[in-house]
C-alpha cells in the first residue's frame, strides 16, 4: 500500500513536469558528456605524449580537470536546486497528508540517484558519440594532429562514473536531509517575501569604490605577471573575485535603483515592474553573477587563447623557414604539379657534388638573390635580406653552411665552395638542382604541397624533426606542439560556457513557479502579451548581460598576462572573433532560457 | 437607467472532453445598472468565483453572453482583451494580488504606466486616489510591510486609478479582520455614492452584503432570488439578509 503510494507519488511529479524534467535531464547529460570528453583527453597520456613536445601539458590537463570538476560541481548544485524546486511542494503536501518524512526522504534520495545515474549513462554514451564527431570535424577543420585520440576510453568512463556518482550521492543525501529538516510550511511556500535592502549610503559608496579598486589591482597584477610571477596570479584571483562580488553587490544595484527613481524611465510601460524584479533578483543572485562573470572570463579567455595558439602556429611557422617549400632535382611531373600552385617567387640554384664536396654556381645567386629571414627576437615583422652571390663570397663559410642545411642528409658530404660559371661547367661531378618556392599563402596551400614535400623528404633522407628549411616540416612540428593547447583551450572554453550559461538558466527557471503569479496579476491589470514578453526578455537579458559585460572586461585586461609573459604573440589580434563566437553561443543560451521561461510563466 | 453589465444565459461547465464534468453555472441572467452597488451571495461552491472570473475575463463561459459597458467580453481576444481589462474593469481579490517587489505607489501607478501617460499626470492621479483611500502615508512601502486592510485598499486604488466602468470584487474582505473589513466597505460605499462608481461584489458574508443596495442569491448555478435594500438602514438590511440566507440555503 505504502509502496504503491510512493510509486504513484514519484510518477506524479514526472507527468506534470515532463518538460522541466527533460530540461534538467539534458542539462545533467550534457555536463556528464563534457566531463567524459575532457577525460578522454586528460586520461590518455599516450595521446598527450605523442601530440606534444612538452611534458608540462599533462600538468595543464590535470589543472583543466580540476577546474572542470569545480564548475561541474557548482553547475550540478544549481541543477539540483531546480529539481528541488520542482518537487518540494508536492512532497510537502504528502507530508501534510500524513506520509512519514523518513519514507519521503528515502524517496527523494532514490529519485535523485536514479535521475543522476541515468544521466551519467546517457552522458557517457553522448560523450563517446560527440568525441567521435569532434575528432572528425573539429580536428580536420583546425588541422589538429591528434593521434591516439580514441572515443572509447575505459579510464575516462571510470573516472566520469565515479566522479558523478559521488556528486549525486552527495546531493541525494543533501536533498533527503533538507526535506526532513525543513518545516513543511517553508517547503509549501518557497516564495521569498522581498525585504527592503537597508544599505547605509556611505558604506554603499565605499563598496562601489572598493569593488573598482580591487578589480584595478587585479588587472594591474595580471599586466605585471612577468615580474610578479605566481604571486601575481594569487593576487589577481583574490582581488578580481572579491572585486566582482562587490561590483555586483553595489554598483549594479545602485544603477538599477537610480533608474527606479527616475520617473521618466520608471513610469514607462512595465519598467517599474522589470526594475523591481531586477532589484530583488540581483541581491539574490549577487554571488552567482560574480562567479559567472569570472567563469565567463575564464571560458572566453580559454577560447581566445585557443584561437591565439592557432594563429601562433601560422605566425611561428612563417618565420621559421626562408622559403615556403623546396624541391630537390624535381621531376617533370613534380614541376607540372608546382605549376598549379599560386607562386609569388621561384629560385633555381645549381650545385655539383664532387668527391663528397658541394660546389654552388655563384652566378645563380647574382641572378636571383637568396632570401634569408633575419631573426630579430620577435615574430613580426619579418625582414628578409636578399643575398647576392657577391655578398656570399665575402662571408663564404657562413653561407656555405647555411646552404648546406638545405641538402637534407649531409652525413657524407661537406661544404665545398662557390664556383663561377666557367669553373662550374668544367668541374667533374654530378650536377643537381634545388628549387626554392614562395607561395602566395602557405597556410592555404599547405595541403597541396604536402605530397611533394613528403616525397622530397624521402628523396634527401631528411630528419624531419630537426629540419627548419622545409616549412611544411616546421609546420608539422609546431602544429603538433600547439594544437594540444589549442584544442584544450577551445574545448574548455566551450564546455565552461555551456555550464555557466546553464547555471544561470537553471537558477532563473527555478524561480519561474513563483514568478508565474506575478505575470498573472499583470495580465489582469491589462498588460498586453507582447509587453509581458518584452519585459521578460529585458529582465532575463539584463541578468545574462551584466556578468557578460564584466566578464569581457576581465578578459580585455586579463590578456595582458599573455602579452607580458610572451606566451601568445599579439593576444589582442582579431579579438573580435573569439568574442563574437562566444557571444553568439551565450546569446543562444539566453534565447533558450527566455523561451522556456516565457512558456512557463505566461502559460494560460 | 442604463445597464453597465448584462449577463445572459451564462453557462459554465468545468472538465475537458474525457474528464468528469462539473456544472458550475447552469443558466445565469442578470443586469447591473450604472452606479449600482450590487452583491452576489451564495454558499461555498455555489459558483460565485466562477461567475466573477467570467465577468473579469479571466475565464470564459461555456455558452451565453456577457456585455460590459457595451463590449461583448466573451468575444474579446489578444490585445483587445488586454486593453479592455486595462480600461473598462478593475478588480480586487481576497488575496490582494499586489506585486510584492513593487512599492504601494509603484503598484498603483502600474496601470497608468501601461497607457504611456506622462509621469507628471501619473503622480498627480496616484496622489489623488491614495488620498481618497487614505493610504497616502504608506505609498513608499512594500506590500510585505503593511497590514491586510492597507493592502486591500492599495489594491482597490490600483483597480480604480484607470477610472474603470465597474469595480469587481471576489470576497475582498475575506482575509481582513472585521474592523478593516468595515473600513474598506465604508470606503467602497463612499466611492459608490460620491464618485458614482459601479461596484459588484461576490461574497458569502452577510455583513459585506449588507453594504450593497441589491443582492442576488446564487445556488446550484442559477440566481434564485433578489433582495433590495431600498431605504432600509444597514443593520435592518443585515438581519433581512440573515433570514433570507437561512431560508434560501436550506
Ligand atoms: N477549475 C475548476 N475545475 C473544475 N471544477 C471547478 C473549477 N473551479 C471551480 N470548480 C467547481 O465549480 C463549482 C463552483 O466553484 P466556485 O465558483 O469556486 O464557487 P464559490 O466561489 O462560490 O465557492 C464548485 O463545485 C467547484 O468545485
Ligand atoms: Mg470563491
Amino acid at each position: 500500500m505504502v509502496k504503491k503510494m510512493t510509486l504513484k507519488l514519484a510518477l506524479s511529479g514526472l507527468k506534470n513536469h515532463l518538460k522541466d524534467y527533460f530540461i534538467l535531464f539534458s542539462g545533467l547529460t550534457i555536463s556528464a558528456a563534457i566531463f567524459y570528453m575532457f577525460q578522454t583527453l586528460a586520461a590518455n597520456p599516450l595521446f598527450l605524449k605523442s601530440n606534444t613536445y612538452l611534458s608540462s601539458i599533462v600538468v595543464i590537463f590535470n589543472l583543466g580537470t580540476f577546474l572542470l570538476a569545480i564548475i561541474t560541481f557548482a553547475y550540478l548544485n544549481y541543477a539540483n536546486n531546480f529539481l528541488i524546486s520542482l518537487r518540494s511542494r508536492i512532497y510537502a503536501m504528502y507530508l501534510m497528508l500524513g506520509a512519514k518524512s523518513r519514507k519521503i526522504a528515502q524517496l527523494i534520495f532514490l529519485e535523485t540517484i536514479v535521475i543522476g545515474f541515468l544521466a551519467i549513462l546517457t552522458g557517457i554514451v553522448c560523450g563517446i558519440i560527440l568525441t567521435q564527431l569532434i575528432s572528425r570535424l573539429l580536428i580536420k577543420q583546425l588541422d589538429l594532429s591528434l593521434i591516439h585520440y580514441s572515443p572509447w576510453n575505459n579510464q575516462a568512463i571510470l573516472v566520469t562514473l565515479i566522479f558523478f556518482l559521488f556528486i549525486f550521492v552527495f546531493f541525494a543525501l543533501k536533498n533527503a536531509r533538507k526535506l526532513v529538516y525543513t518545516p513543511i510550511l517553508k517547503l509549501l511556500n518557497q516564495e521569498k517575501t522581498p525585504v527592503r535592502a537597508h544599505k547605509n549610503p556611505l558604506l554603499w559608496g565605499g563598496e562601489i569604490i572598493a569593488g573598482i579598486v580591487l578589480l584595478a589591482i587585479g588587472y594591474w597584477a595580471l599586466a605585471h605577471l612577468d615580474k610578479l610571477n605566481v604571486n601575481g596570479i594569487f593576487m589577481a584571483i583574490i582581488t578580481i573575485v572579491s572585486g566582482s562580488y562587490f561590483v555586483f553587490d553595489s554598483l549594479f544595484l545602485a544603477i538599477i535603483q537610480s533608474l527606479q527613481h527616475r520617473p521618466n524611465f520608471a513610469l514607462k510601460r512595465l519598467h517599474s515592474f522589470t526594475l523591481g524584479q531586477l532589484n530583488f533578483r540581483l541581491r539574490d543572485l549577487t554571488k552567482l553573477l560574480a562567479m559567472i562573470s569570472i567563469m565567463f572570463a575564464l571560458a572566453l579567455g580559454a577560447i581566445t587563447v585557443g584561437i591565439g595558439f592557432h594563429r601562433d602556429i601560422a605566425t611561428i611557422t612563417n618565420v621559421c623557414s626562408d622559403y615556403d617549400f623546396i624541391l630537390h632535382d624535381p621531376s617533370t611531373r613534380e614541376l607540372d604539379q608546382v605549376n598549379n600552385l599560386k607562386l609569388t617567387d621561384t629560385s633555381v640554384y645549381h650545385y655539383k657534388i664532387a668527391s663528397n664536396k658541394v660546389y654552388w654556381l655563384v652566378d645563380d645567386f647574382n641572378l636571383k638573390p637568396f632570401n634569408h629571414v633575419i631573426p630579430n627576437g620577435s615574430f613580426n615583422p619579418i625582414k628578409y635580406s636578399h643575398v647576392t652571390g657577391k655578398q656570399m663570397l665575402k662571408d663564404k663559410n657562413q653561407w656555405l653552411s647555411i646552404l648546406q642545411s638545405y641538402l637534407g642528409d649531409t652525413s657524407t658530404i661537406l661544404p665545398g665552395g662557390f664556383l663561377s660559371k666557367k669553373e662550374f661547367e668544367t668541374k667533374t661531378g654530378k650536377e643537381h638542382i634545388i628549387n626554392l618556392y614562395v607561395l602566395k599563402n602557405f597556410m592555404a596551400e599547405k595541403n597541396q604541397i604536402k605530397p611533394l614535400v613528403l616525397a622530397d623528404n624521402k628523396k634527401i633522407k631528411l630528419d624531419v624533426n630537426r629540419d627548419s628549411t622545409q616549412k611544411y616540416n616546421m609546420f608539422f612540428v609546431i602544429n603538433g606542439m600547439l594544437s594540444g593547447f589549442e584544442f584544450m583551450g577551445l574545448f574548455l572554453g566551450i564546455a565552461f560556457l555551456a555550464m555557466l550559461a546553464s547555471c544561470l538558466m537553471f537558477k532563473i527557471l527555478s524561480g519561474a513557479n513563483n514568478d508565474m503569479h506575478r505575470y498573472q496579476i499583470l495580465k489582469q491589470i491589462g498588460a498586453r502579451h507582447q509587453l509581458l514578453e518584452y519585459s521578460i526578455a529585458q529582465e532575463i537579458g539584463t541578468i545574462f548581460l551584466l556578468p557578460a559585460l564584466l566578464g569581457v572586461v576581465h578578459v580585455l585586461f586579463g590578456l595582458q598576462m599573455f602579452k607580458v609573459t610572451n606566451l601568445i604573440y599579439e593576444p589582442y589580434k582579431n579579438l573580435i572573433i573569439p568574442i563574437g563566437i562566444f557571444l553568439v553561443l551565450y546569446a543562444f543560451y539566453y534565447l533558450v532560457t527566455d523561451f522556456i521561461y516565457q512558456k512557463k510563466v505566461l502559460r494560460k | 437607467m442604463t445597464s453597465i453589465v448584462a449577463v445572459q444565459q451564462v453557462k459554465k461547465v468545468y472538465g475537458k472532453v474525457h474528464e468528469e464534468k462539473t456544472v458550475a453555472l447552469k443558466n445565469v441572467n442578470f443586469q447591473v445598472e450604472t452606479g449600482e452597488f450590487i452583491g452576489i451571495m451564495g454558499a461555498s461552491g455555489s459558483g460565485k468565483s466562477t461567475l466573477l472570473n467570467i465577468l473579469s475575463t479571466i475565464d470564459r463561459p461555456t455558452s451565453g453572453q456577457v456585455l460590459i459597458n457595451g463590449y461583448d467580453i466573451t468575444k474579446l481576444r489578444g490585445n483587445k482583451l488586454s486593453d479592455f481589462r486595462a480600461h473598462q474593469i478593475g478588480f480586487i481579490f481576497q488575496d490582494f494580488n499586489l506585486l510584492e517587489d513593487l512599492t504601494v505607489e509603484e503598484n498603483i501607478a502600474l496601470p497608468l504606466s501601461l497607457e504611456e501617460m506622462s509621469p507628471k499626470r501619473i503622480k498627480a492621479l496616484v496622489t489623488l486616489i491614495s488620498k481618497k483611500l487614505s493610504i497616502s502615508s504608506i505609498l513608499k512601502k512594500y506590500p510585505a510591510e503593511i497590514s491586510g486592510g492597507q493592502k486591500q485598499r492599495a489594491a482597490a486604488a490600483r483597480a480604480l486609478i484607470t477610472k474603470p466602468a465597474i469595480l469587481l470584487g471576489d470576497e475582498p474582505t475575506g482575509s481582513l479582520d472585521s474592523s478593516s473589513a468595515r473600513e474598506l466597505l465604508n470606503t467602497m460605499t463612499n466611492l459608490n455614492q460620491k464618485d458614482k462608481i459601479s461596484i459588484l461584489l461576490v461574497t458569502h458574508d452577510p455583513v459585506s452584503a449588507s453594504f450593497c443596495q441589491r443582492i442576488l442569491f446564487i445556488k446550484d448555478g442559477v440566481i434564485g432570488k433578489e433582495l433590495r435594500r431600498n431605504n432600509l438602514d444597514r443593520i435592518s438590511f443585515y438581519h433581512q439578509i440573515l433570514n433570507e440566507v437561512e431560508s434560501f440555503e436550506s
